[in-house]
């Protein structure tokens, strides 16, 4: 695997113009060629540059996975299913204002929420549902603000863009509310910290979700528009296994597709994702199989520790133990996949030794190919 | 410095070649005279618009080339002396009028056309030379081959063509009509003219009605009897003549410009005893008799001429008519390849000819001197870059063009048209344009390709056009496109003036050639009322540029409109002080790092913009910028600060 | 009046320097002169690619005999009149000859090449060491220098027009200018014969 760090024309013959794009927005808004518009990353120019930040951030370059596990958690990266954990538990919101608007247990905006009147951040970069149902990403300074991000969007989001168009020098403290691929990218960002960029150190706290698969933008939301009256929508979802169905609540009722209708629209990098959990944030959340209402939280860091120890004695959070079929459960759901990925990446680079931008040590990886 | 209506009979004046030839058309009495701006033809009519209310003549901006012919023509069918000029693409334009023009022949007042070629293409789309469409339509061409010919064969033309009756051309190229040389003046005519139609018929047209070109092929044989009639004029015309020995080893047939540089070339060369030439001013018809006469005078013949073989061809084309055993010299010229075939001349290139004919060597300077010199100053300095000028719309505009295609993502193209946006098929405009023709096509060849969507064709279309350009050839292909329902977006780039030529008015302008305050035939009005969307931006918004044009492409059926409004720099500069000052902050400046990469000296291109090399930031040159402020919005630092002035 | 003969015929000179500096209104105001003292004079332009900064250069030909073409053959230049060094040494590479004359102004005009940096500037000494060794005589003429001394930079066309009367090198005297002058800057007469005059002086000095 070729690991030096290249340059945008590489980036897009690499990445971007592979089907390998997340979406993330690592490369987009920190110079005038990269930006994103509409579901795609456009390069508007000509970089000349031999080596870029677009092309060292992009969660799917190479990436040595034991070096940047070593920069947030100070282990080689972990052969747990979930990643490097400290807890795992479920928890959900005691204010009925915040339950009422969440997806579940109203976790990430608790947190948040918290966070912003300690004084621990004073903004954080999250999505909220923009008017045609678009996820759009905003700094919320706020928890007015961060109450608007609540609730799910199955679209990708390129929300670190929002992070490469603050001011340079402005000295924000941070908290990110990204998927797995984004919160990847920002710990490739801690190792290496961006020049001509704000401050990686502003980022104080990342908040990871659970995924298992993001929707194409462009595609999706051209079948949202043709099959549903969207004004009318409130909310979207995905019930977890059994349902197998996506829910669209409006005010008139609820209407349903098959998930494999939905499946169509889902972005082909996804199946070369190894990261169901997130597992480079301080908290990582996602639902709880079979018990609505409630978050599944796991705690990787010290600062995620503190702030759900915060959470917890605040009143802020009530939470439980994750039941340990739920957990039994999820290990087998995040390491199920990791396989995949790693099988598709295989077949992708047709070697069993190159597996694209995922550098694993030849021990785990053999593990996970077995 | 003269203006060229000074009434100074026998004095010599210092003019440009344009200027000798308005100048004849004064001292021959014309009445009228129409045009549309051509680079190098537009000093004709702009110092006759300058001075023409003073004189008492008419004279205007037509709205393209065909209009300004026919215009011309009306007067001459009223009985005013009338003049039309153009550059060589502006004879394509009326061939048509032009090939019916000879059929009706031309009224009691003698009509001229100027036709001002353009060798090499120096400002020009093409290179193409007016001379064998004299031949090719039946019309008697002349050439001059010095400023005071300009003046003389100008003034002497109007006489021609009424003797004959039709219209008669006189073809000139860049290097006469903007050079400039001794001009002795002759006398100002002071009589009133009166228009009328006469309505009873002339009797030189020998059939009974009046401009029509019906029985054609009858009057075709009429046209060339008009023809025969000027061949024996020019065989005794003062404008041909003679220089050299009586026997030379190598004869010179020329015209034109390529007169002056034979002369130089021969005198360089110190080859006069040897080299005689032979001068034609009147080059269709041949003067055939004369030119026998002289072929006479060697067996070798070098033609020298701008763009075209015409007198080469014509000349041999003549030789193979001579009686059997006539001598038959040895051509040189274009078709041997000892002259070129393209690309304009000047005094070296027929200098090397000769020498390669008579083997003579030529040694202009000391060769120590010459490698010392060439040495030194080649490479001091490298070629700086053509592009727009400081403080440009079009800068901006084609900056929205390029950032909204790239964006709409679906290989978007641009086809384009004729003024200084033609540069943005370089990277002055980001490389945007795709194609380039003859005035009007862009929006014609966007017109074709809106309508291949049968054949899977979903690339946007974008036609740009200018303002002038728009009244001259766009408005047929628009309709075009309406009427036959074609998916393309206009896009009209009104900065308020005729820029490329010299910032003439046009329809859009509110301003006559002769600097009177007319009607404005707006063009959204004219689009509106051809029930197409049209919206108009400010270029200097670019976010708002670029979201309009994003917004008009994704909209894809039929013609829409988008104009970018905004005055020519130059224009505006000459009223105005700078909106902003502006500068660069070298701490925010990150130059070629990561970021930015020199965006605004290496991609954007404005003039008033430079890279220093030692501090690797940019920097603003003080005495080129405009203040428009524009490069403080493309800044992804930050660093390029507008203040306003 | 009589015409006096040439002490080459044609006498060509160049004038040259990058487009702004308004080289193209000396070529005017010299060519004027000379057909008011019954010469015949052809001036040809050459424009670089750029409305501003891109070189110009002017060819001016003059004759008692004959109308010559508005271009000068290779290695054929008589004078050079240079607004510009590095522009100078260009044209001393193209026309130039041992016998040449130049007159000029050393004050460097930085241009930019296509990446739009500023290109390299040659050594300013070693420029005009290379253009005296090149030439069989040169008259170095401040007069940029001197039209800022003035209060305003485009008064050096005028010393230059001073500068070129003043050598002698034309068959022009300060008389037969005068004239044109008052005819070419009809609103500031007093400031450019000011200019004119100073050049006459500097070149004599």
């Amino acid at each position: 695997m070729d690991t030096k760090t290249k340059d945008c024309k590489e980036l897009l013959t690499e990445v971007i113009d592979t089907g390998l794009c997340t979406l993330c927005g690592a490369c987009a808004g920190g110079c005038p060629y990269l930006v994103s518009y509409k579901g795609r990353i456009v390069l508007l120019d000509n970089c000349t540059l031999s080596e870029g930040q677009c092309y060292e951030y992009c969660p799917r370059t190479y990436t040595d996975m034991d070096a940047i596990s070593q920069q947030v958690f100070g282990v080689p990266y972990s052969e747990d299913e979930l990643g490097t954990t400290k807890e795992v538990l479920i928890a959900r919101s005691t204010d009925a204002q915040i339950t009422e608007r969440a997806q579940y247990g109203g976790a990430v905006t608790t947190l948040l929420s918290l966070a912003l009147a300690e004084g621990f951040i004073d903004s954080a970069i999250m999505t909220r549902t923009s008017d045609d149902k678009t996820p759009i990403a905003f700094l919320a300074q706020n928890a007015a603000e961060v109450l608007q991000g609540a609730g799910s969007n199955y679209m990708a989001c390129p929300v670190l863009q929002s992070y490469n168009h603050l001011p340079k020098d402005s000295n924000h403290s941070l908290a990110i509310v990204a998927m797995p691929c984004q919160a990847l990218a920002l710990t490739k960002m801690k190792k290496e910290p961006p020049q001509n960029r704000p401050s990686i150190d502003n980022v104080k706290l990342v908040i990871g979700l659970f995924c298992t698969w993001a929707l194409s933008p462009d595609g999706f939301h051209q079948f949202l528009r043709e099959n549903l009256d969207l004004p009318q929508v409130k909310k979207f979802d995905i019930p977890p296994p059994p349902a197998n169905r996506f829910d669209a609540y409006t005010s008139s009722g609820t209407i349903s597709f098959p998930l494999e209708q939905i499946r169509k629209f889902t972005m082909p990098t996804c199946a070369y994702c190894l990261d169901m959990t997130s597992e480079f944030s301080d908290i990582s959340v996602g639902s709880v199989e079979g018990i609505e209402g409630w978050n599944t939280v796991i705690i990787r860091t010290d600062v995620g520790a503190k702030l759900m120890e915060m959470a917890k004695a605040k009143g802020k959070l009530e939470t439980d133990n994750l039941p340990p079929q739920n957990l039994a459960h999820l290990k087998e759901a995040a390491l199920l996949k990791k396989k995949r990925a790693l099988k598709e990446i295989v077949k992708r680079s047709g070697d069993k030794n190159n597996l694209l931008y995922v550098g694993l040590s030849p021990n785990l990886a053999d593990k996970l190919l077995a | 410095m003269a203006s060229i209506d000074i009434d100074a009979p026998g004095t010599s004046q210092l003019f440009i070649g344009n200027e000798a030839i308005a100048r004849g058309a004064l001292e021959a009495g014309i009445g009228f005279a129409a045009a549309y701006p051509g680079t190098p033809s537009s000093e004709i009519m702009g110092s006759l618009a300058s001075i023409a209310k003073k004189m008492g003549i008419y004279a205007e901006w037509s709205i393209n080339e065909k209009v300004a012919m026919e215009a011309a023509a009306g007067a001459s069918f009223a009985g005013i002396r009338a003049l039309a000029s153009m550059k060589q693409n502006g004879v394509n334009v009326i061939s048509d009028f032009l090939a019916n023009l000879v059929m009706t022949g031309i009224g009691k007042a003698g009509l001229v056309l100027v036709s001002c070629d353009d060798p090499s293409a120096i400002s020009s789309s093409n290179e193409q030379d007016t001379r064998p469409l004299a031949k090719w339509l039946d019309i008697p061409l002349v050439e001059p081959g010095s400023f005071q010919e300009a003046k003389d064969m100008t003034k002497w033309l109007f006489d021609l063509a009424e003797e004959i009756g039709t219209i008669c051309i006189l073809r000139s190229v860049t290097r006469i009509a903007h050079a400039r040389g001794n001009v002795k003046l002759g006398k100002l005519p002071k009589k009133e003219q009166k228009a009328y139609f006469d309505q009873i018929h002339d009797l030189r047209n020998l059939m009974p009605t009046k401009f029509m070109t019906v029985p054609s092929a009858l009057r075709h044989a009429f046209a060339h009897l008009k023809l025969d009639k000027a061949r024996e004029t020019f065989e005794s015309s003062p404008f041909n003549y003679y220089l050299g020995p009586d026997k030379a080893e190598l004869l010179i047939i020329t015209c034109g410009s390529c007169w002056l540089y034979s002369q130089d070339a021969v005198k360089a060369l110190k080859v006069e005893d040897k080299v005689g030439i032979l001068k034609l001013g009147t080059l269709w018809p041949l003067p055939e008799k004369l030119i026998e006469e002289h072929l006479n005078k060697s067996r070798n013949i070098l033609f020298v001429e701008e763009i075209d073989p015409f007198l080469e061809r014509s000349v041999m084309e003549m030789v193979a008519n001579l009686p059997e055993g006539s001598r038959r010299p040895t051509f040189y010229g274009k078709r041997s390849g000892h002259m070129n075939a393209y690309g304009e001349l000047n005094p070296d290139l027929v200098i090397k000819a000769i020498a390669s004919i008579l083997s003579v060597g030529y040694q202009p300077r000391d060769i120590e001197y010459a490698k010392k010199a060439e040495e030194t100053a080649k490479s001091y300095v490298p070629e700086r870059m053509m592009t727009f000028c400081a403080g440009c719309p079009h800068r901006a505009t084609f900056w929205a063009v390029k950032n909204a295609l790239k964006l709409d993502g679906r290989d978007g193209l641009v086809t384009g048209d004729i003024g200084c946006y033609a540069m943005a098929l370089g990277p002055a405009g980001f490389f945007q344009v795709r194609t380039m023709h003859c005035m009007g096509a862009g929006t014609g060849v966007a017109s074709g390709l809106g309508k291949l969507g049968q054949f899977g064709f979903d690339q946007p279309v974008l036609a740009v056009v200018g303002d002038s350009t728009f009244y001259h050839a766009t408005i047929p292909a628009l309709i075009n496109g309406i009427y036959n329902q074609s998916n393309f977006v206009l896009m009209i780039l009104d900065n308020n003036a005729t820029a490329m030529t010299g910032f003439q008015p046009h329809p859009g302008t509110g301003m006559t050639a002769m600097g009177e305050p007319t009607k404005v035939v707006s063009m959204e009005a004219l689009c509106r009322s051809l029930g197409v969307h049209v919206e108009i931006c400010d270029p200097f918004d670019l976010e708002n540029s670029t979201e309009t044009l994003l917004k008009m492409i994704a909209d894809g059926s039929g013609p829409r409109v988008v104009i970018m409004r905004r005055e020519c720099e130059l224009v505006r500069g000459r009223k105005e002080k700078p909106p902003y000052k502006v500068h660069i902050d070298p701490d925010k400046c990150i130059g070629e790092a990561c970021g930015c990469d020199s965006l605004c000296t290496r991609v954007f291109h404005c003039p008033g913009l430079i890279w220093d090399k030692k501090t690797g930031k940019s920097k603003i040159d003080e005495v080129i910028c405009t203040g428009c402020g524009v490069c403080a919005d493309i800044c992804p630092q930050g660093a390029i600060i507008k203040e306003a002035a | 009046m009589t015409t006096k003969q040439l002490v080459k015929d044609p006498l060509n000179l160049i004038i040259t320097g990058v487009g702004g500096q308004g080289n193209v209104m000396i070529s005017l105001v010299i060519g004027n002169a000379l057909v008011r003292g019954g010469y015949l004079v052809t001036i040809g332009e050459t424009y670089g690619a750029s409305q501003r900064g891109g070189p110009v250069m002017s060819h001016v030909r003059i004759s008692k005999e004959t109308q010559y073409s508005p271009f000068i053959p290779d290695g054929h230049a008589d004078i050079i009149l240079g607004m510009e060094p590095v522009e100078t040494l260009r044209m001393i590479g193209q026309f130039g000859n041992p016998d040449i004359v130049t007159i000029i102004n050393p004050r460097p005009i930085y241009s930019i090449d296509a990446t739009g940096s500023q290109a390299e500037y040659p050594d300013l000494d070693k420029l005009m060491e290379t253009i005296k060794e090149l030439s069989a005589k040169t008259w170095i003429v401040s007069a940029t220098e001197e039209a800022q001394k003035m209060g305003n930079p485009i008064f050096a066309n005028v010393v230059l027009i001073g500068a070129i009367v003043g050598s002698g090198v034309l068959p022009l005297d300060e008389k037969s200018l005068e004239p044109v002058l008052r005819e070419t800057f009809p609103k500031e007469v007093e400031a450019n014969m000011a200019a004119f005059h100073k050049g006459v002086e500097l070149v004599r000095q």
